[in-house]
């Protein structure tokens, strides 16, 4: 790859950065600076501000207000010196174009032809050993080729600083190895780096320096002896004082303080295998009373085995739920809540609407004529009981905040009276005060005969809801961990993160 | 922040019981202001053919604008609901043919009973959306392919069934006879009643648009399939009968375009293969004009009724002001522009002051 012109070192300096989305603050005055040739780690919980910091720097997003320098210079995102290449998750490149064209996509270099691609380019290409695939489409191209694209795209604009965010969470252990050497590549040749990472372990292993993200804020920096592991599980899952105050009222009512031996089992399934592989043998019971985590990071498996006890997979294996199998009867017991609110609610639909949508004969005499007193009356009883802050059931779903949001969605769910709830990160993106509220909630639902299964990205919503945990890696289930056991939550995290190595170190 | 989490407290504080019934209250109030305008433009349009030609507002054009307005207004109903449904359906006008001709071949050539023919043809504009909805839902092609398909294949069905020749049941080709009491029955259908000759066809639209609209706004089907049409990912998520309700959403356009063209068929008495296929832009501007989404989860009767409406009263106006037939379609295209341009600037209006 082609080193930098000069060998002037520069950094990047962030100051003060806000942003607000309506009530929400997502960057609250954000400062962090990163070296030229350094890795900067950035790690946070959800909805702690990173994806807001990448829009920014990535330009698609404006920031209300603070400074970014870069080399001691003003810098903006439209700058066409210094751009900020971002290489995501999810690529976010052209899938209908070969793997060469999209390198010359927005740099075509002439306005009639058809673009050529340079001598240049093809090196770049090959350097990255993505030669072989320059002329296949990018669709059918593995997501590690697709990364290397991003990554090429970049530098063939000399790009100087790379956000790699998130980047090898759903590639194999060979191709993040791969992805990790190109990265200090760049580094080495004099680009800055800022890796965006769950994981604890890949941020301890590649960075110099880690800065925690909190509530929009960098709360800690961590560097030397103090990066590791345990520390940023420290600093990531130390809540602010009003928080936990709010969830103290929430654990007052935990399900581990009532008994739940000898009840009935409400979701039992053996030999719980997904038919691509994402995870397999599984056997677990849920019990009447329960409220179960599971905890994976992306690619685990942890995901794919929530939706499929909703039925949203392909599975082979035995289901129970509430002691009934087969396709119908375990659908009937069961209302899945997704982790996007897009997938959860409708738009055209008032707030009332969205709380009976899923009833049917409970709303219509003889399931044909709609009963709008009746669907006015449960709207309304549902959105008190679920204290949904609204002027009214026929205000307009879009009107309310993502806590409210979400209290509608799980409420249209447990409409349906299931018997099982099975929610994947029931709280993401929500407000600390509607999370409390929530877990309140799920408590009071399964202390009235019936289970909770929820997939977790954050430990603290596993310390706040859940009686046990398990951790999925590489498509198998852990012990539980009881979390009553735990007093601490610095204690729990800790734990989990060595299941979740555990798993990682066994597919090494 | 203060923190109140019991449930009755917050039951009390946080929904107001005012809003028992607002649910329908305020959905119609929104309908009312969207449509509002609709019906304004079409006082306007009409106020201005009566102040160019006086003769626009008597009983009889008034009465030739709701005939006029009748098989578009049909049409547009079953269109409307896979519209709600968040799909397209562009082979209804060939329904509307394929059903009159095969009536028509049923009833003058075979000598099948009249009322058992129409049965038939009703109930192969059902088969029309089942194969419609099948293949959108199972193979889950993309709507507007699979119905642009059915519009090619039912239209050659229509030639090969008709043998490319024109019927009328007066006078049946030699050799065929239709009995005077059917031919009564059918005709009867669309008869004419009353001192201004108010076809049939017109309460037939009515009584349909009421069936509809019942099935839209005041049925469980309804209001799933506007939710469907809303967020089908969700609805699947949720349970909803996505496909089932997709696939019934084109069995209703079907079954209404059939009836729709054994309508006009029995008013107009004669039908021939390419009969209805015209229509197809007419009875889509009527829909869009009444304010459905063509993103789907919107659309109300009164407003395709609406639309239909405004058609046939610029359609009606023009020819009676005599303007040529290059006017007419020039306005077809600027009121269908300048509807939906208006209604986007209402819905954006409406979220800004919200």
């Amino acid at each position: 790859m082609s080193p930098p012109a000069e060998s002037q070192r520069f950094g990047i300096e962030i100051r003060g950065l806000r942003k607000a989305y309506g009530d929400t603050r997502a960057l609250d005055g954000l400062s962090l600076s990163a070296e030229s040739g350094e890795v900067l780690g950035i790690a946070g919980p959800n909805g702690a501000g990173k994806s807001t910091l990448i829009k920014i720097l990535a330009g698609e997003e404006v920031a209300d207000d603070g400074q970014i320098l870069v080399g001691g210079e003003p810098w903006s995102p439209s700058f066409a010196a210094h751009r900020v290449a971002v290489v995501h998750q999810e690529p976010a490149l052209f899938p209908n174009l070969s793997v060469a064209e999209n390198l010359l996509v927005g740099r075509e270099g002439t306005h009639v032809l058809r673009p050529r691609l340079r001598r240049e380019d093809r090196a770049l290409m090959d350097e990255l050993g993505i030669g072989s695939s320059a002329r296949r489409p990018l669709s059918l191209c593995t997501l590690a080729v697709q990364q290397r694209t991003e990554i090429a795209r970049a530098l063939a604009r000399d790009a100087r600083i790379f956000l790699f965010d998130e980047p090898n969470s759903a590639l194999t252990q060979e191709e993040s190895g791969e992805l990790f050497r190109e990265l200090h590549r760049l580094a080495d040749a004099g680009r800055i780096v800022m890796l965006v990472s769950h994981r604890l372990s890949d941020l301890v292993a590649h960075t110099a320096r880690v800065a925690i993200i909190r509530d929009g804020r960098e709360t800690a920096l961590l560097e030397g002896v103090r990066l590791t592991q345990e520390a940023i599980a420290h600093e990531l899952v130390v809540e602010a004082e009003h928080a936990e105050r709010a969830v103290d009222d929430a654990r007052a009512v935990r399900p581990s303080e009532r008994e739940s031996d000898g009840s009935r089992a409400i979701l039992r399934v053996s030999g719980w295998t997904h038919r691509d592989g994402r995870f397999s043998d599984i056997a677990v019971t849920v019990r009447s009373g329960e409220i179960v985590a599971l905890v994976g990071v992306e690619g685990s498996g942890g995901r794919e085995l929530l939706r499929s006890f909703a039925g949203l997979e392909r599975t082979q294996g035995t289901i129970e739920v509430d002691g009934a199998a087969g396709d119908r009867p375990v659908r009937r017991r069961t209302a899945y809540v997704s982790a996007t609110r897009e997938l959860s609610l409708f738009t055209n639909l008032a707030v009332g609407q969205n709380i009976i949508v899923r009833l049917g004969p409970e709303i219509a005499y003889g399931s044909v004529v709609l009963r709008p007193r009746q669907i006015a009356r449960l709207a309304r009883d549902a959105a008190g009981r679920f204290l949904v802050k609204c002027r009214s059931i026929a205000q307009a779903i879009r009107s309310l905040s993502g806590g409210n949001q979400q209290k509608v969605a799980i409420a249209s769910a447990m409409a349906k009276r299931p018997r099982l709830l099975v929610l994947e990160e029931p709280t993401r993106g929500v407000d600390i005060q509607s999370k409390a509220e929530i877990y309140r909630l799920l408590g009071g639902f399964a202390e009235t005969g019936n289970a909770v299964v929820m997939f977790c990205t954050e430990v603290t919503e596993v310390f706040d809801a859940a009686d046990r945990v398990h951790v999925v890696s590489d498509g198998r289930l852990s012990e539980p961990l009881v979390v009553a056991d735990y007093d601490r939550i610095e204690a729990l995290a800790r734990e989990i993160s060595k299941l979740e190595r555990h798993g990682q170190t066994l597919a090494a | 922040m203060a923190t109140d989490l019991t449930p009755s407290g917050g039951a009390a504080a946080t929904v107001p019981k005012s809003s028992r019934l607002a649910l329908a209250g305020r959905a119609t109030l929104e309908l009312g202001l969207r449509l509002g305008g609709l019906f304004v433009a079409i006082l306007v349009v009409g106020a201005i053919f009566s102040y160019l030609q006086p003769a626009f507002l008597t009983v009889d054009v008034l009465v030739s604008v709701l005939r006029a307005m009748a098989s578009v207004a049909i049409m547009a109903l079953g269109l409307t609901l896979v519209i709600v449904v968040g799909e397209i359906d562009l082979s209804f006008a060939a329904t509307y043919g394929i059903a009159a001709n095969s009536l028509a071949v049923m009833w003058i050539l075979h000598g099948v009973d009249i009322y058992f023919a129409i049965l038939i043809a009703l109930a192969i504009g059902a088969a029309v959306g089942v194969f419609n909805g099948l293949l959108v839902t199972m193979l889950r092609i993309p709507s507007f392919i699979v119905t642009l398909g059915t519009y090619n294949l039912l239209y050659g069905f229509s030639l090969y069934v008709s043998n490319s020749s024109t019927f009328n049941p007066a006078y049946p080709p030699t050799g065929h006879e239709v009995p005077k009491s059917e031919l009564s029955f059918f005709t009867g259908l669309t008869k004419q009643v009353g001192s201004h000759q108010l076809s049939l066809e017109i309460f037939w639209m009515l009584g349909l648009a009421l069936v509809v609209g019942f099935l839209l706004h005041r049925s469980l089907f309804g209001f799933r399939l506007i939710a469907i049409g809303g967020n089908p990912a969700a609805a699947t998520l949720a349970r909803l009968p996505v496909r089932r309700y997709k696939i019934l959403a084109f069995v209703l356009c079907g079954v209404l375009a059939a009836a729709a063209g054994m309508l006009d068929f029995s008013f107009i008495q004669t039908v021939q293969p390419d009969i209805g296929l015209s229509s197809t832009f007419p009875v889509f501007a009527a829909v869009i004009i009444g304010g459905a989404s063509l993103a789907g989860g919107r659309g109300t009767v009164v407003g395709t009724l609406g639309g239909a409406l405004l058609l046939a009263t610029l359609t009606t106006g023009l020819a009676l002001l005599a303007v040529g037939p290059f006017a007419q379609q020039m306005f077809l295209g600027i009121v269908t522009i300048c509807a939906v341009a208006l209604d986007l600037f209402a819905t954006k209006l409406q979220t800004r002051t919200a």
